[in-house]
């Protein structure tokens, strides 16, 4: 049995398919058929450009537009002709002309200085590859074409394989590097796949066609599983599957303890598309739209036409319930293509999220003019991440609200009491939570950073991964600041990390008076069941109990044991 | 032959839907089309020439059609480049 660290839950069986970098060994040779070559060539050419025209098929939207932009470079006979003419001239194999061929075009592309036009330079590569994997008569896997019951099995997924992952095909996912918050790690919570990371030499150990079972809750991978072994699997799973049916019964009913306080249970999502998850879960609202997915996916900064287009969708489709789009959080850990950043040393106390924004004020302005103009269209509230100051509000809001004057300018119509917000995610700003609770209409506490700023502990640093706890008793006193802050200044309270979500910690929340809970959309009906079973009160004593405490671990006991005892 | 003078107004240059859209529209053509950009020859029916050209913002751009068809294609040419080929 294999094993790795599970990062979404479920049970699920299926065929393997590898997907590897293949390295090939290119010789240069001279044929003596140069015309058998050049059709050996047309053939493998042709069938890429076969495949692409397949894909295409099923796009829309920008992706279309790319995808046809890279059709038409196939299209184009200057794309081949170096290639043909090292085969019929020069009497090289197809493979050697493949190679040097598109290899002349590519140092065209990238020695432009142009991002964009560089970026070109990898299409070409990628059709360049895709004709040698033919010519090598390399199985070449198309995943977003896939057999039904694939489990994926590779190193790693870049962004661009989840794009075209076929989602209703695969039932799961192993990969050798990654962890819980990885992109694909979330693509597959919120696709309900299981899915199993850190998965030593997985690409090797695992075959094509393999037949295997996973779970993903225990990170455990069986090949070719006993008689045995399929029993109990399928016993879990069917009992998953009872869990799910339980949770049911809290679709679209009220979030309300045992005795009746009200609290906001809210989505936090990605991308537009994601609202169909969201209201498929019977989310009140949504508690963070992450605006990233409009500056990562695409080539160059996206126009004001591009954002606005997607917060109005997501703002129309959740009709008047209320939408908070966090404005560009990048710097750190994320970066953009077509916006060069330096090296930091502290990249997590450098230059990212609002001190880029308010440094960087044509993109900045760019989002919020498109972001006033969708609030046109539905509830749409904007929170400001990674502020530590009350000054970085106010500069904020200032330029807010010369986006406004410009509009009413120009005639054009917005919701001229927005709602703005801000994520309260650095220990300085949980402590002067009063003073920004005056000047903003919501906090949004976001955990996984508070903790990692509170404790001094990377994420993503697996060395030291056991000080980053939500335990901390000084990140709840942090947490109790912000929402008693808010609360004095008659604001709104709302927390959109992990922690929001866990069963351990929705009791502490509750007592600590939090007003709004924003997760992953797929935990929404578990933590409904959860709060209907609490009460307020004993809500309140624990909360005071909490804050007694000096350890982490004690924090931890007595959260367990209060859940342990209901 | 016909020769136009146009100004390149798509804020991000000639890149791939508009670059697209510009091959698409000379294919149509059976005239012979050339754009030349300073000391550059374009060849707008191959989108390669046109993206190695990598053309910016507000260059000043010479179309030159010349063959049966030649009256509609430079007319038609002029009109995409001012439409900003519908961005």
């Amino acid at each position: 049995m294999l094993k790795g660290k599970g990062v979404s839950i479920g049970i699920s069986f299926g065929k393997v398919v590898v997907l590897k970098n293949q390295k090939r060994e290119i010789e240069k040779k001279n044929v003596d058929n140069p015309e058998q070559e050049l059709e050996k060539f047309k053939q493998a050419f042709n069938a890429v450009i076969n495949e692409t025209e397949d894909i295409i098929k099923d796009l829309n939207g920008t992706e279309l537009d790319i995808m046809q932009a890279y059709l038409m470079i196939m299209q184009d006979p200057s794309l081949i002709s170096e290639t043909e003419n090292l085969i019929k001239n020069l009497n090289y194999n197809a493979e050697y002309a493949v190679e040097e061929g598109f290899n002349s075009v590519i140092q065209i592309f990238e020695t432009m200085e142009d991002q964009y036009m560089a970026a070109r330079s990898r299409d070409i590569a990628d059709i360049k590859n895709r004709i040698l994997a033919k010519l090598f008569n390399e199985e070449t896997v198309n995943i977003s074409k896939l057999h039904p019951d694939t489990i994926i099995v590779a190193t790693e997924l870049t962004t661009s394989d989840t794009a075209k992952l076929d989602f209703k095909n695969v039932s799961g996912i192993i990969t050798e590097i990654g962890g819980t918050n990885s992109h694909t790690s979330i693509m597959a919570r919120t696709h309900l796949i299981p899915a199993i990371t850190k998965v030593e030499e997985a690409t090797k150990i695992l075959k094509n066609g393999d037949y295997i079972a996973i779970d993903g809750s225990l990170g455990e991978i069986y090949l070719n599983p006993t008689e045995e072994e399929k029993e109990k699997l399928l016993k879990l799973k069917e009992q998953i599957l009872h869990e799910q049916e339980e949770l049911e019964k809290y679709k679209g009913t009220e979030t309300k303890t045992k005795d009746g306080y009200k609290v906001e249970l809210v989505a936090n999502i990605g991308t537009p598309s994601d609202v169909e998850i969201v209201q498929k879960n019977t989310a009140e609202g949504i508690g963070l739209l992450r605006s990233e997915f409009l500056y990562m996916d695409s080539e160059n900064m996206p126009s004001e036409e591009e954002q606005f287009n997607s917060y109005k969708e997501v703002a129309e489709k959740m009709q008047g319930k209320q939408v908070i789009i966090r404005t560009l959080d990048i710097g750190g850990d994320k970066e953009l293509k077509y916006l060069k950043l330096e090296k930091e040393a502290n990249p997590f106390l450098g230059y990212r999220a609002i001190r880029l924004c308010l440094d960087n004020l044509n993109i900045f302005k760019t989002q919020l003019r498109a972001l006033l103009k969708a609030s046109n269209y539905g509830n749409i509230a904007i929170m400001f991440p990674m502020i530590s100051s009350i000054e970085e509000l106010r500069d904020a809001k200032k330029i807010l609200e010369e986006c406004k004057k410009e509009l009413d300018n120009e005639n054009i119509p917005y919701k001229k009491d927005i709602k703005v917000g801000i994520m309260i995610e650095i220990p300085s700003a949980a402590l002067v939570a009063q003073g920004l609770a005056q000047e903003c209409d919501f906090f949004s506490i976001g955990t996984n950073d508070l903790i990692q700023y509170t404790v001094a502990v990377e994420r993503g640093n697996e060395k030291i991964s056991k000080l980053y706890t939500k335990y901390h008793p000084a990140v709840i006193k942090l947490v109790k600041e912000s929402i008693e802050g808010a609360h004095d200044a008659g604001i709104f309270c709302g927390m959109c990390g992990e922690a929001a979500s866990d069963e351990l910690y929705i009791p502490l929340l509750i007592g600590l008076g939090l007003d709004e809970f924003s997760m992953n959309a797929n935990n929404i009906l578990k933590s409904r069941k959860i709060i209907s079973n609490l009460e307020k009160d004993e809500c309140i004593e624990l909360a005071k109990e909490v804050l007694r405490l000096t350890s982490a671990e004690d924090v931890e006991k007595v959260l367990k044991d209060f859940v342990e005892r209901k | 032959m016909k020769t136009e003078k146009v100004i390149l107004k798509n804020e991000t240059g000639l890149h791939a839907r508009p670059a697209s859209e510009l091959t698409k529209l000379s294919a149509k053509f059976k005239c012979d089309i050339k754009i030349k950009a300073g000391e550059k020859e374009i060849n707008p029916k191959s989108i390669l020439s046109i993206m190695s050209a990598g053309l910016t913002a507000n260059t000043e751009l010479e179309i030159i059609c010349d063959g049966e068809d030649e009256e509609t294609a430079i007319t038609e040419l002029v009109q995409a480049f001012n439409n900003k080929f519908g961005e």
